[in-house]
């Protein structure tokens, strides 16, 4: 493969700001997954001595990370809807037309090229969507779990929206086995989100996994 | 505390009226205290324990006693629908007699299946004539769920063959207030659980007024007197939580005051039962124990005289008290995490870990098939 003389370009497709909670992001949702996963089955043995909080300690973390996706969440919201870049919001108009998916699903079965609007494809707009709304949802379940550990403060602020979210879900148990499915979400999305992000690259030679470090999109010059 | 006074003065203004009431029976509550062995030192005890119950300020135990005193004039008609009258056994099977029972025999029972004399054609002459006469001032308490299906014709009481649906339609028209005693009446209960052939649902789904929830299986005898008092004491409901429960019995998770939550905290748990770490008093998350979800007050006030709880004796908490219980809290020995769901009989956690697979297994085959097929675009 001869790539030398094949003229390369760069262009600048990611703010600081998204790259900075992306990466954010996925720091919670790593420390939350596992904090998650040990309060719904705690698989650690006890210390030998009950002044050590084991179990409040990791709850500790699971709450100041859980905090930290709500504000995320929040923030990445609004840099879609009022970031300087448009790049993310062009995506829209490959999701309203046909011909856009079509084109997607093709290249992902080595037809064609990947041609865009925006900076995502329309499955990755809706996935990415999906995403968010299972973001939200976590971060809501999780500050209704939130407010019957603590009754002042922020917690005591939610407490009357905790019990009417508790009512129209039925129950406490169902807030919390919920938030728990919600958790797979994440995990298989995380799977297939690395996987596409490198096949991408490789494949298209665009949008690459660096362009999410370094904020540059390198890709050979259309010619 | 400005609340607090007028609480108190309408409080007042209630028990006067209920003064002027003819008495129902020919003793007055001291005699039978008296007939009992329960001392008067007992009562105003048991006044001011109910009074900080109710979450109010110790001067208003004075209208505490004065309202159960005054019990008798207040009619209350108590009807079983789809149930096992374990809620009544709550109250009434003590093995002595303490206030709490003496008083829900003071109360004014015009209608309790399970206490009265009477039984069939007296009986239903005795239901009618009291949902006659007490119109628009009869307090209703419901025990059980009610069967809709067909029309409610699961469930038929007394000799005349009606529907536990007509009795409850009829005798909530004329109620001045209802409450739901234990979680069929309130949810549904084990009738509802699914596929629930005969439709039962709780009294508020068949009425449409407010109806006070008293979940729990059975509820303890404290939040049904409890509750009784506050309607004969003030003529009104007490503040009501997202299910319609008295928040000063529901308003705080079974977890959040549980004797065994430090160990919870502290990460010691039994692992399972009849380990060192339950004769340790561990905390029986990992056993199943659904303290966190449930709202109720099961380690404070405890059932039989105070005597023991579920936890202390140590199972964890079902979560008998909330809505849907027996098909959102199941499996009641393992905690909701690993808990099997209905029709695929496994957990979310294997249910996730197989779709996870499948997930790798699609990233495989497309990542070995983009090997072959033209793998990089120029």
């Amino acid at each position: 493969m001869d790539t030398h003389n094949v003229p390369y370009e760069r262009a600048f497709i990611f703010s600081a700001a998204i790259r900075i909670f992306h990466w954010l992001r996925a720091l919670s949702i790593l420390v939350l997954v596992i904090t998650g996963f040990y309060i719904a089955w705690p698989f650690l043995v006890a210390p030998s001595n009950s002044d050590v909080l084991v179990q409040g300690w990791v709850r500790f973390a699971h709450l100041i990370f859980g905090f930290a996706l709500c504000a995320i969440t929040l923030v990445r919201a609004y840099l879609f809807f009022f970031g300087k870049s448009d790049i993310e919001r062009r995506s829209f108009k490959d999701v309203t037309s046909v011909n856009s998916w079509i084109v997607q699903l093709k290249s992902y079965l080595w037809m064609g090229h990947l041609d865009k609007k925006g900076v995502y494809g329309p499955l990755q707009f809706v996935t990415y969507l999906a995403i968010s709304v299972i973001a939200a949802l976590i971060c809501i379940t999780g500050l209704v779990l939130y407010a019957n550990v603590y009754h002042l403060g922020l917690g005591g602020m939610l407490g009357g929206f905790a019990a009417w979210v508790t009512g129209i879900m039925g129950g406490l148990a169902p807030v919390r086995i919920w938030h728990h499915y919600f958790t797979w979400v994440f995990i298989i999305f995380v799977v297939i989100h690395v996987y596409m992000a490198v096949w991408t690259g490789i494949r298209f030679k665009h949008n690459s996994v660096d362009s999410i470090v370094s904020g540059y999109d390198y890709h050979p010059k259309k010619h | 505390m400005d609340t607090h006074a007028a609480l108190y003065e309408q409080g007042k203004a209630r028990l006067e009226m209920l003064r002027s009431l003819e008495p129902r029976h020919a003793h007055s509550l001291q005699t039978k205290m008296e007939e009992h062995g329960v001392t008067r030192r007992d009562f105003m005890k048991w006044s001011a324990a109910v009074t900080a119950m109710l979450a109010l300020p110790l001067p208003f135990s004075t209208l505490v006693a004065e309202a159960a005193e005054l019990a008798d004039r207040a009619p209350l008609i108590w009807l079983h629908m789809a149930e096992c009258t374990g809620c009544s056994e709550s109250l009434v099977r003590a093995d002595t007699p303490n206030l709490d029972s003496l008083i829900f025999d003071h109360i004014s029972l015009e209608y309790h299946e399970t206490l009265m004399a009477a039984a069939g054609w007296q009986a239903e002459e005795n239901l009618e004539h009291a949902l006659e006469t007490y119109k628009g001032n009869y307090l209703l308490a419901v025990e059980g769920a009610i069967p809709t299906a067909n029309n409610g014709s699961f469930l038929t009481v007394g000799c005349k063959g009606h529907t536990g649906l007509e009795i409850i339609k009829h005798a909530a028209e004329g109620a001045a207030a209802i409450i739901s005693v234990g979680t069929c009446a309130s949810f549904g209960g084990v009738q509802a659980a699914a596929p629930n052939p005969t439709g039962a649902k709780g009294v508020d789904q068949i009425v449409n007024k407010t109806v006070v929830n008293l979940g729990g299986c059975p509820p303890s005898e404290k939040n049904i007197v409890g509750t009784l008092m506050y309607f004969i004491m003030f003529g009104k409901l007490p503040a009501l939580d997202m299910f319609n429960r008295p928040k000063w019995a529901y308003g705080a998770r079974v977890h959040d005051n549980c004797e065994r939550r430090g160990r919870f905290d502290a990460g010691e748990f039994v692992e399972e039962f009849g380990d060192t770490g339950a004769k340790e008093g561990y905390c029986l998350y990992k056993v199943g124990c659904k303290g966190p979800y449930t709202y109720n007050n099961c380690p404070t006030e405890r059932f039989n005289h105070h005597t023991s709880w579920p936890v202390l004796a140590g199972h964890g908490c079902m979560g008998c008290s909330e809505p849907n219980f027996w098909d959102d809290m199941a499996d009641f020995e393992k905690p909701l995490g690993r808990q099997l769901l209905h029709g695929l009989d496994a957990t979310a956690d294997t249910v996730g870990a197989v779709i996870l697979g499948a997930t790798a297994v699609g990233i495989g085959a497309h990542a070995v098939a983009s090997v072959f097929a033209n793998s990089k675009e120029d």
